[in-house]
Order: C-alpha cells, then structure tokens, then sequence
C-alpha cells in the first residue's frame, strides 16, 4: 500500500523532469548548441546527483502555506499536481512545479477547512511577478556583458561558440544540480515522514531513507526528461524567440543567478550589513525566470522578433495551473475521502496527526523496500553500463564509416 | 567538452588556410596574366599548376571544413551560411583555375596595345576578389568591420565594369584591323577575368548579410 502511494510522487517527479528541468537545457537544445540526447544525460545525472546529495529544506516554505497532515492526502495533492503539470507539457507550455503544488495546497486546504496563510502566499505570489522581471534585468545585463566582450575581444567565432558550449553544458549540469536540490522536495518531501526505510549500503557510500526517496524521486524526474521534455525545450528555446548562442548561455546563467540569490541566506545576510534590505528567502519558479530572461533579450533587441502569441498563452497557463491544479486536487480529496474511505487529512492539530500517521505507516516502511529499491539500482546500473557501451560502439562504428567513405571519397576523385 | 577537444583549432586553423589558398590563387593568377601578356609561357605554366593546386587544396579544404561543422555541431546556427560563404570563395579559384586553363588552351592573341587594358582590367578585378578576403576573415573575429570593409569589393567591382566597357569598345570601335572572330574572342577572355569580380560581388552580398544577422 506505501509503495502505491508513492507512486503519485514518483509520478509528479516524472512531470517535473519533463517541465521544470527542460528550462535548464531548453534554449540550448532550441538554438542548437547541445543536442537534446547530451542534455538530457547531463540534466538527469546531475538532476539525480543534486537531489541525493543536498535534496531537503525548500518543503519547509510550502509546510507554512499548509501542512499536510495525513498520507492520502499527501498523495493526492501530488497526483493533483502531477496531472496538472502533464496537461500543461501536452500542450508544450512550461509551467511551475510550485504553482502546481500551491495550487494544490490551497485546494487541500479548502477541502479540509485549513486556515491558508495568507502572508506566505502574498509573498510566494509577488516572488511569481519578481522573478521574471528580474531574470529579465539579468538576462540583459549579462547580454550586454557578453556581447561587449566579444567585440572587444575580436575572438574567433568558433573559438567563442565553443566556450559558449562549454559554458553551457556547465551552467546547465550545475542548473540541474541545483533544480534537483531545490524541487526534489517539492516531489518527495511529503513522504518523508511516513517512510522509515534502513540505511542502503552501495559499499561506497551509504544512503538514509529520505536520501533513498529522493533518489528515487530524481530518477522519476530523469525518466520524465528522458521520455517527455523535449516538447517543452523547443518552447523555451525556439518558439518564444530564436535564441543566439550566447543568449543561450545567458538565459541560463541569469536563471541560474535569480535562483541563486532568492535561496542564498548568506547573501542576503551580507546584503543586510551593507544596510540594504534583506533580500526575501522565497522560491523562485524556474520556469517564470526563464520566460522572462528570454523576454528581457527579446525586448532588448527590440522586441521585433518575440512571439506574443506563445507568450499570451504561457502567461494564461501561469494563472490556470494553480487554479486548475487546487480544483483538481479538492475534486480527487472528496473522491477519496467519500467513495474510497482514506483519510486525506482534517483540522486537527498537525502534530498529532503526523506522530499518528508516521506510528501508522513505521511497520510498512520497514519492510523490504530498501531491498527491492537495492535491486532496482543494480538493474539500472548494469542496463545503464550496457546502454553506454552499446552508445559507444555505436557512435564509434558511424565515425569510421564516415572516415572510410570520406578517404574512399578523395581515393576516387584522384 | 569542446574546449578541450582540438576540433576547434584545426577548424580555426583550416579556415585560415582555406582563405589563404583563395589570396594566394588570386596573386599567382595575376601574375600568370600578365606572364601571358608578356609571352613568358614557362612562367604562365607554372604560375597555371600553382592555381590548380591551390584549388584542388581549395576543395579538400572546404569539404573538411564543412564535414567537420556537421559532425561536430560546430556553429550550428551560422552553419549553412558558412558553407555557401566557402562555397562562394571556392567559385572564385575554380574561376580562376578555368581562366587561366581557357588561355592556355585557346591561346587568345592580344594585340601589345592592349596589354595596359589588360593588365589593368586583371588588377582591379583581383582586387576586388582580394579585397573579400580580409571581410571574410573580419566575419570570425570583428563582424562590426565587416560592411566597412566590403566597400572596396563593391568599388573595384564597378571599376572593372567600366574597364571592362571601355576595353571593349576600344577592340570593338577602334581597332578595325581586327576580325570579328578575333574581337569575339577578345570579349569573351574580357568576360573570364571580369567574372573574378562578380563572383566577389556575389560574395560580399552574402556576406554582407551574414555580418548583419550576427552583430544583431
């Protein structure tokens, strides 16, 4: 039964990875630089990495808008959102994870009769209006850096392309690495009490039972970049505005800049002593970012070039997600509770329903999932080892050919 | 990563050398011109085999540089304008290599008199290919030079139409001791080297356009 209730997660992750993580890779697959098969490896390992390595802290933010307190509940607001985010990448257009959650919890909220925190939401909806136009005032500013070095440099413009390459298969791995660090926990964290898994010994290192859902967690993601992202990628990258190289790379730092400087306490803490305000620690949706970095170029170079249809049709599906994703999720709550029996969540105090819940759910996450989990890891790694010697023989068969056609080519033509 | 592969040195380096092959061949070319205009065939041979393996480097190195950006995704959103820009230039010392190897087979008499004409026509018809090539180079390094610099192309264009023009009717109006035969094939070794400067101009248009999608 536990693992079935995952499976809602592991679902939102799937849409996650298929949404969120294309904005990392999206204007670089768009404008050509890196292929979608080299970005989609380099997102999902590093999209694994960062959630297993340092997946934690951002579910505390959305906890304060409303604390779920029972596991139906916890894995029907997923499924809610994951079903939300898979209609919006249908229709290729990129939305939030966090707009889909906060969707989510407000419909949990309203079902259950919870107080909905209004400040948190204020300021987690004014961060959904800064963050785009704030990417956008990166987006420039790094544009206008960037084109200036360039001409003063007088570098080659191979030469220049391939640092912009380099810089944005770096950018982008570190982009996804901090995508999985950030949002895993907007996918795993709310089964992260009800599982109590042993520690997974792999010999080199070991993994607790929150590290082993976010592994998991980032696996499902990696598939959905895999299977479904590519759709998304070419929105991002082509559709809003044909992107040059360096406003590749460009989107990408200043995305990856706003999303550094809205989660950065150290930051904000030095911003503080220099006797500034202190810069608000709330997440910034990395979709909404994207949008408005690509924009902020678009308007530099003169908005002549922008596709405002696409653009119309993002910024209604930025309103609809969390309003289609919280209906969603208080229709599903009434099926579950009403013809299903489960209990999704109620009033009462949050504390004691977690203490009950994790009592309730500590013997089924005991059993044998960190085996099976064990197992599945080894069947990935052979099938992933398999599938990387077969890429490599391939790859090296299609280069000889080209060789030995190209010699035979020259051969003749003497 | 590409940073660290060679791939982009020897593509920087083959490009480089391919412009290199296109300056030279239209130095060797002029020399051969006027080789032939002073009835030095040992020179004008030698000056005709140095332009054909010029161009046969020409064509394995424009078939490497375009092999090279597609199997490596390199410029892959200025790719195909690179390609016909090579191919352009390529026309250029195929132009120069089917000049030269008309003249030696038809072996046009030109009259002494117009051996000025000639020498002028053939200068500035090369210079305007010539003057293409720094605006070539200019494209990969200071695109914002580029249209300055195909100015040149565009005047030394024009200049060899009106050389062009004026040599033709001085064969055509004033030398009546010529016959029409030898008038005919006159203009038509008259049209060989004007062409030079017409490929360049085509060049330039494309290139011209090339500089402005890329300073934008």
């Amino acid at each position: 039964m536990i693992l079935f209730f995952l499976t809602s997660g592991l679902f939102l992750g799937w849409s996650l990875g298929a949404n969120d993580a294309s904005h990392i890779f999206g204007s670089a697959v768009g404008s050509k630089m890196v292929s979608f098969k080299k970005a989609a490896i380099i997102a999902s390992v590093f999209f694994i990495l960062g959630s297993v390595i340092q997946g934690s802290g951002t579910s505390h933010t959305l906890d304060k808008l409303g604390s779920i307190n029972a596991l139906g509940g916890s894995f029907t607001l997923a499924l809610a959102a994951a079903i939300t985010i898979y209609m919006m990448t249908k229709f290729a257009l990129p939305i939030s994870t966090t707009q889909a959650i906060v969707g989510a919890i407000i419909g949990w909220n309203f079902f259950t009769g919870n107080h909905t925190d209004s400040k948190t939401l204020e300021k987690i909806i004014s961060a959904w209006i800064a963050g785009p136009i704030i990417g956008a005032a990166f987006a420039v500013l790094l544009y206008m850096l960037v084109k200036w070095f360039k001409n003063s440099s007088k570098i080659h413009l191979i030469r220049f392309e391939s640092y912009v390459k380099t810089g944005l298969i770096i950018v982008g791995a570190f982009g996804a690495y901090s995508l999985g660090a950030n949002n895993i926990a907007n996918v795993m964290g709310v089964f992260v009490p009800a599982f109590h898994l042993k520690d997974l010994d792999l010999w080199l290192f070991s993994l607790n039972s929150s590290q082993q859902l976010f592994l998991l967690g980032g696996i499902a993601c990696a598939a959905g970049i895999i299977t479904y992202s590519w759709k998304v990628m070419q929105t991002i990258g082509s559709n809003i505005l044909e992107l040059s190289s360096e406003a590749a790379l460009v989107v990408v730092l200043a995305q990856a800049l706003v999303l550094f400087i809205f989660s950065s306490t150290t930051l904000s803490n030095w911003v503080v002593k220099m006797g500034l305000p202190a810069i608000p620690m709330v997440p910034v949706s990395s979709s909404q970012v994207i949008v408005g970095c690509i924009l902020g170029i678009g308007l530099y170079k003169g908005a002549r070039n922008i596709n405002f249809r696409i653009l119309g049709e993002i910024g209604i599906a930025w309103i609809i997600s969390p309003v289609a994703s919280g209906f969603l999720t208080f229709f599903l709550l009434f099926f579950m509770k009403n013809i299903f029996g489960i209990n999704v969540g109620s009033l009462i105090n949050p504390s004691a329903v977690a203490s009950e819940q994790t009592s309730n759910l500590a013997t089924y996450g005991q059993s044998d999932v960190s085996g099976i989990i064990k197992y599945f890891l080894l069947g990935l790694l052979i099938f992933g080892t398999l599938g990387v010697i077969f890429y490599a023989l391939l790859e090296n068969k299609k280069r000889n050919e080209i060789q030995r056609s190209e010699e035979k080519f020259w051969k003749n033509l003497k | 990563m590409p940073v660290f592969t060679r791939t982009t040195k020897n593509l920087i380096l083959k490009i480089d050398e391919f412009f290199d092959d296109i300056d030279l061949g239209l130095l060797v070319f002029r020399e051969g011109i006027k080789a032939y205009l002073d009835k030095d065939m040992v020179a004008f041979h030698r000056h005709l085999q140095k332009v054909d393996s010029l161009e046969n480097n020409a064509d394995r190195l424009q078939r490497e540089i375009e092999n090279e950006m597609i199997t490596h995704s390199i410029l892959p959103q200025h790719r195909s304008e690179v390609s016909a820009l090579i191919d352009e230039l390529d026309e250029i010392i195929d132009a120069l290599k089917s000049s030269l190897n008309e003249i030696n087979i038809e072996l046009p008499d030109i009259p002494s008199s117009l051996n000025k004409n000639f020498i002028s026509l053939t200068e500035t018809s090369i210079n305007a290919a010539e003057e293409l090539i720094p605006a070539a180079r200019a494209y990969f390094k200071t695109p914002y030079t580029v249209r300055e610099k195909l100015l040149k192309v565009y005047y030394f264009e024009s200049e060899t139409d009106k050389l062009s023009l004026s040599t033709k009717k001085i064969i055509f109006q004033e030398m009546d001791e010529l016959d029409l035969a030898h008038k005919a094939h006159l203009r038509y070794i008259i049209h060989h080297i004007e062409n030079i400067s017409d490929l360049a101009q085509k060049a330039a248009d494309m290139l011209s356009g090339m500089a402005i999608k890329i300073v934008m």
